[in-house]
């Protein structure tokens, strides 16, 4: 069973004891000297004349001073349960919550120009599963601290249906469940997140500065996981197909349990100085499992496809019941040193140089994963990766602008090979291949005259995989291939703003190649092609990461201010991606089209009333080859819009408001091709095609506020939203996807959820 | 009556750090400024406001000495200030960056700014950030996107459906995963790669595993948009399509799902069987488009770490 050993997870005790230490510590320092005013955070020391008063000059008066705040309070009504609140709950805590629930939040907000500190301490949703605490302290341009405390909250909006037990730890027991479909226990699936963090910033002369954060998350729940089987296979040849008496194949819904925390160290030191900006890095990112594997209990009979429940075939329930690993403990640790360099009065250098190192080296059979090759007890993962990158960017006329990037980085996996792999009599290693990746840009901008400016970039990215590993072998893919190059150009002319209107058109395009393609060989290895025509089956497809591709995009952007009141904006782009086989016949992705088309308007009606709304509408499309006989596209059309207003009634009552709609279909059309089997005739015939997916949500937020006093205020927030989801994903019509146990996902498939929150708001 | 005082405070701090090209042009400093424009928005709280800080700015600062505009000589127009940030006679906005640069260049947020995707397409320091202000809208996760979405239209799009990161709640913003001011990695990303920047929250995906899915650990947005999608998972396409732009499918069916004509019993004629029988395999075309499609047996697609060397081992992401 799962449990949390972190030793520097968050804890809300820890928390509190840092608030009370700093708050404590702002309310008693407000009366210290000001010191001297060296470099601020994010300001160069020398760059900036030196003021005309001394920088410790002490205001006179203490109304200087000032302290101001606000405590919200109040009550929350949210209508529905959990099923009606599946989308709108996903991520604001409301999913489970009751119908009735507590708002409070507070700021608190304190200057002190005596001593030049500020204190903010702030405090967000604090009655919900979202709540957030915010600490800030500091002495401008001396030091600073913060603390903070995070809860993050997901839903998956689908509820689970089982009779499985001990869904969501590492030991589920499979169960069948007798009644059926939909006869089980509802449960849901959710991860929370605790963070908490803390920072300090320090200047430790004029130039240096000093930068250190500290974060660390817990995160807990579950989500959706399982495993499944189909006898035979290669890699199970003990284990026969079903028949009408055993069932052959399982598919299980098994929720991955999650008990871990993510801990992050970053240090960085600063040096700033008229023309050097150089910060130099540490960066630690150390993950944490305490749920090593899932270990399932699986009965010896299930359901067989069509829902009859039979004993499972010889060697099926053991399959089942091996343990799945869980994402194991890992370790990254960065260095780096990035900066700019003014060289001449309009010539910057920018460069970064960084280094990586990843490890992952969790002992195997303490974790519970047995089987490992003689002498691996572990992987001994480690990854380094170095980057180097440089840039120049100078301005040699007013009217001339150049820009020249270059990267390298590498990637290098020196994790030892074992043999981890076995297909029948074939026994071969674990391979992480190494990457190198160039990128280089140079661009160059114009100014025609005052209103119009050009800009041209041309770009190349190279990735190089390295000599494929002699001792390994490809599943699953048809073709592979070492090196891929594109070569880019960019071209851009923008109007600024003149006789009420402003725009840009852009062009760009990209052109993708490679090396020979590579060919698996029936063992390990692969084998170099040069003629794919003659080497690879009609059915092979080429990864579309590694596959010629033409990449073109246009983009038109104009703001128009028709009157002082109305401006609009304009927005029309498209693009597509297409992509090239290396043999006459083509199976994979053959093209993806994308275009966009917008409207945003914002109308000043007076001084106290804004109006502003946005239409947007798109299509996202792919076309896929298929080996069966058949194109099919996926085509996604998407509208939104959104209308929006703020004003104030009179001068104690504000008020604001929007109507947001968006309406997401997609269609997967199938074209059959004259080599289509009859069987896939008949299908497609039968079905008429797969159904479209439908997202459609409205949601009205309005929210009032009303001054009582100068010291006291009663705002009101309404929330409705209404969501339409059909998705044939896990059911179709009344047909639900059923696990080999009866599991079903669900999702109701309209939804409608009212809030109302009434707050009284004190200020001091 | 609480605003004036705000402003008179916010005057008096400007006025205590005069540059000293006001002090050469023997005026009075901001001062003279705030004679006229005691309209502004109140920036009391604003770091540009803290008067013990040494390098505070003034409205000279960033505006220049602007005598032309402060000394009208009667009869004749009014001049414009040195620097105007907005409107047609604006700096160009490099001149507008270089104001804000002049002090705010140390570190590594702005380190890579130079010759990075925004300055390079005219977008200034003031394009997104509002000075006048104690509430700029990006420094702020609630509000930071209604700034971000005034040029990337698609990605509000995206971000309205439903498989999405928590950006509505304003638990994350857009500066959760790209620095704007200059990156090393793809896309203005936050750290060096695509996947670095995922890690930062999602770090049991960040291996390296026994068994590795390269184009998993290459990079996430291969198979993820991470501005949103009706995928659940964000994905940018729907299995098995997705899967299928790399791996041969098992059995060549057309696409269909359990409930239509023809999948379960009865056959449709010319169907000699539904698509689906008692004895099917596995990979049967309901198991192959719904619920997790492929991951319902290759369900360790981020990578596994399961060294079993025994059959049916571990290679196909089974366990």
């Amino acid at each position: 069973m799962s449990r949390s050993s972190h030793p520097l997870a968050a804890r809300p005790t820890l928390l509190v004891l840092a608030l009370l230490v700093a708050y404590g510590g702002a309310r008693g320092q407000g009366t210290a000297p000001a010191a001297d005013s060296p470099a601020a955070d994010g300001k160069a020391a020398d760059s900036k004349p030196a003021p005309s008063k001394p920088a410790d000059a002490k205001p006179a008066d203490d109304k200087y001073s000032l302290v101001e705040g606000s405590v919200s309070a109040g009550l929350g009504l949210v209508s529905g349960d959990s099923a009606e609140r599946a989308q709108f709950g996903q991520y604001n805590g409301l999913r489970n919550a009751p119908n009735a629930f507590g708002l409070l939040d507070f700021s608190y907000y304190r200057r002190d120009l005596h001593a030049g500190t500020t204190v903010n301490f702030t405090g967000t949703n604090l009655g919900l599963q979202t709540r957030e605490l915010r600490l800030g302290w500091n002495r401008q341009g001396d030091w600073k601290v913060f603390a903070d405390y995070n809860e993050q909250i997901h839903y998956d909006p689908y509820s689970v249906n089982s009779g499985s037990t001990g869904l969501g730890t590492t030991n589920p027991n499979v169960v069948v469940l007798p009644g059926g479909v939909g006869t089980g226990d509802d449960s849901e699936l959710k991860v929370k997140r605790t963070a908490f963090g803390l920072g300090v910033w320090k200047a430790i002369t004029p130039a240096i500065s000093l930068d250190l954060k500290f974060n660390t998350e817990d995160r807990n729940g579950s989500r959706a996981f399982g495993n499944g089987f189909t006898c035979p296979s290669a890699t199970a040849p003990g284990c026969p197909p079903g028949a009408g008496n055993r069932t052959g194949s399982a598919i299980l819904f098994l929720p991955e349990p999650i008990d871990s925390n993510t801990t992050i160290v970053d240090a960085r030191i600063n040096y700033a100085d008229a023309k050097l900006n150089l910060s130099a890095g540490y960066y630690g990112s150390f993950y944490k499992n305490s749920n090593n594997v899932l270990q399932p209990n699986v009965p010896g009979s299930l359901n067989n496809p069509v829902g009859t429940l039979l004993p499972l075939t010889n060697g099926l329930q053991g399959i089942l019941n091996n343990p799945l690993a869980l994402p194991p403990d890992n370790q990254a640790q960065f260095v780096d040193v990035t900066g700019n360099y003014l060289l001449a009065e309009a010539t910057t250098m920018k460069f970064k140089l960084s280094y990586s190192w990843l490890t992952q080296n969790q002992d195997f059979a303490s974790s519970g994963l047995t089987g490992a090759p003689a002498g691996s007890s572990n992987l001994d993962g480690s990854m380094n990766t170095g980057l180097a990158l440089v840039g120049l960017t100078s301005r040699p006329t007013p009217q001339l602008t150049l820009t020249a990037d270059a990267s390298y980085q590498s990637r290098n996996d020196q994790t030892p090979l074992a043999n981890y792999n076995v297909e029948g009599t074939n026994v071969y290693t674990n391979r992480s291949y190494p990457l190198q990746t160039i990128r280089a840009r140079l661009g160059g901008g114009y100014q025609f005259n005052t209103d119009y400016r050009g800009t041209l970039d041309l770009g190349y990215e190279s990735l190089d995989r390295g000599t494929f590993t002699p001792t390994s072998a490809v599943a699953g893919v048809s073709a592979l291939r070492q090196t891929t190059d594109e070569t880019g150009v960019r071209l851009e002319v923008r109007r600024r703003m003149i006789e009420d209107w402003s725009g840009a058109i852009t062009l760009s395009s990209a052109w993708r190649n490679g090396s020979d393609w590579l060919k698996p060989n029936s063992g390990t290895g692969v084998t170099e092609v040069s003629d794919p025509n003659a080497a690879f089956s009609p059915s092979a497809i080429f990864p579309y990461t590694l596959a010629d591709r033409q990449r073109d995009k246009v983009k038109l952007t104009v703001n128009w201010q028709a009157n002082e009141a109305l401006s609009l904006q304009f927005l029309a782009e498209g693009g597509q991606d297409k992509f090239d086989s290396p043999t006459s016949y083509q199976e994979g992705l053959e093209k993806t089209k994308l275009n966009n088309f917008s409207i945003d308007a914002d109308y000043v009606l007076s001084e106290m009333w804004r109006l502003n709304g946005f239409i947007s509408t798109g299509q996202q499309q792919l076309h896929q080859t298929r080996p069966a006989g058949y194109i099919l596209s996926y085509k996604a059309t998407t509208t939104t819009f959104g209308v929006g207003f703020t004003g104030k009634a009179t001068d104690k009552l504000q008020v604001g408001g929007n109507l947001a709609y968006i309406d997401d279909r997609s269609a997967y059309p199938q074209d059959l091709a004259a080599t289509a089997s009859p069987a896939n005739q008949a299908l497609l015939s039968a079905t008429g095609g797969l159904p479209d997916v439908i997202f459609r949500q409205t949601m009205l937020n309005l929210f009032g506020t009303y001054d009582i006093d100068k010291q006291s205020a009663v705002r009101v927030n309404m929330v409705y939203q209404y969501n339409k989801v059909q998705d044939w994903g896990w059911a179709y019509g009344n047909t639900p996807y059923a696990y080999s146990d009866a599991t079903t996902l669900y999702q109701q498939p309209t939804q409608s959820v009212g809030m109302i929150g009434v707050a009284y708001i004190y200020k001091f | 009556m609480r605003m004036k005082r705000l402003l008179a405070v916010f005057g008096l701090c400007l006025g205590s750090v005069m540059t000293p090209a006001w002090a050469v042009s023997g005026d009075d400093g901001s001062k003279v400024c705030l004679e006229c424009h005691d309209d502004l928005p109140d920036m009391s709280k604003s770091a540009h406001a803290m008067a013990t800080d040494a390098r505070t700015p003034s409205c000279v600062s960033c505006h220049g000495p602007s005598l032309a505009h402060a000394n009208k000589e009667k009869g004749k127009k009014q001049g414009r200030p040195d620097r105007v940030f907005a409107g047609e006679d604006a700096l160009t906005p490099t001149e507008r960056s270089a104001v804000c640069l002049s002090c705010h260049n140390s570190g590594k947020q702005l380190a890579l700014w130079a010759g990075s995707q925004h300055p390079t397409t005219d977008i200034a320091c003031t394009s997104c950030h509002k000075v006048h202000t104690n509430h700029d809208k990006v420094l702020s996760k609630a509000t930071q996107t209604e700034v971000c979405f005034t040029c990337h239209k698609e990605q509000r799009t995206q971000m309205q459906r439903p498989s999405r990161h928590p950006i509505q709640e304003a638990k994350m913003s857009c500066s959760s995963c790209h620095n704007v001011h200059g990156s090393a990695g793809p896309h203005l990303a936050q750290r060096d790669s695509t996947n670095d920047t995922c890690y930062t929250c999602h770090a049991e995906k960040r291996g390296p595993f026994v068994h590795q899915h390269q184009p998993v650990s290459d990079n996430c947005a291969n198979c993820h948009n991470p501005h949103g999608s009706t995928i659940p998972a964000m994905l940018v396409a729907r299995a098995p399509i997705l899967c299928q732009g790399c791996h041969t499918p098992h059995g060549p069916t057309v696409g269909a799902v359990g409930g239509q004509p023809g999948v379960y019993a009865p056959a449709v004629p010319p169907q000699l069987q539904p698509a689906v029988t008692a004895n099917s395999s596995g990979k049967n075309v309901v198991n192959l488009w719904q619920a997790r499609s492929c991951t319902n047996c290759h369900t360790q697609v981020h990578g596994s770490n399961n060294p079993a060397a025994t059959n049916p081992t571990p290679q196909f992401m089974f366990r």
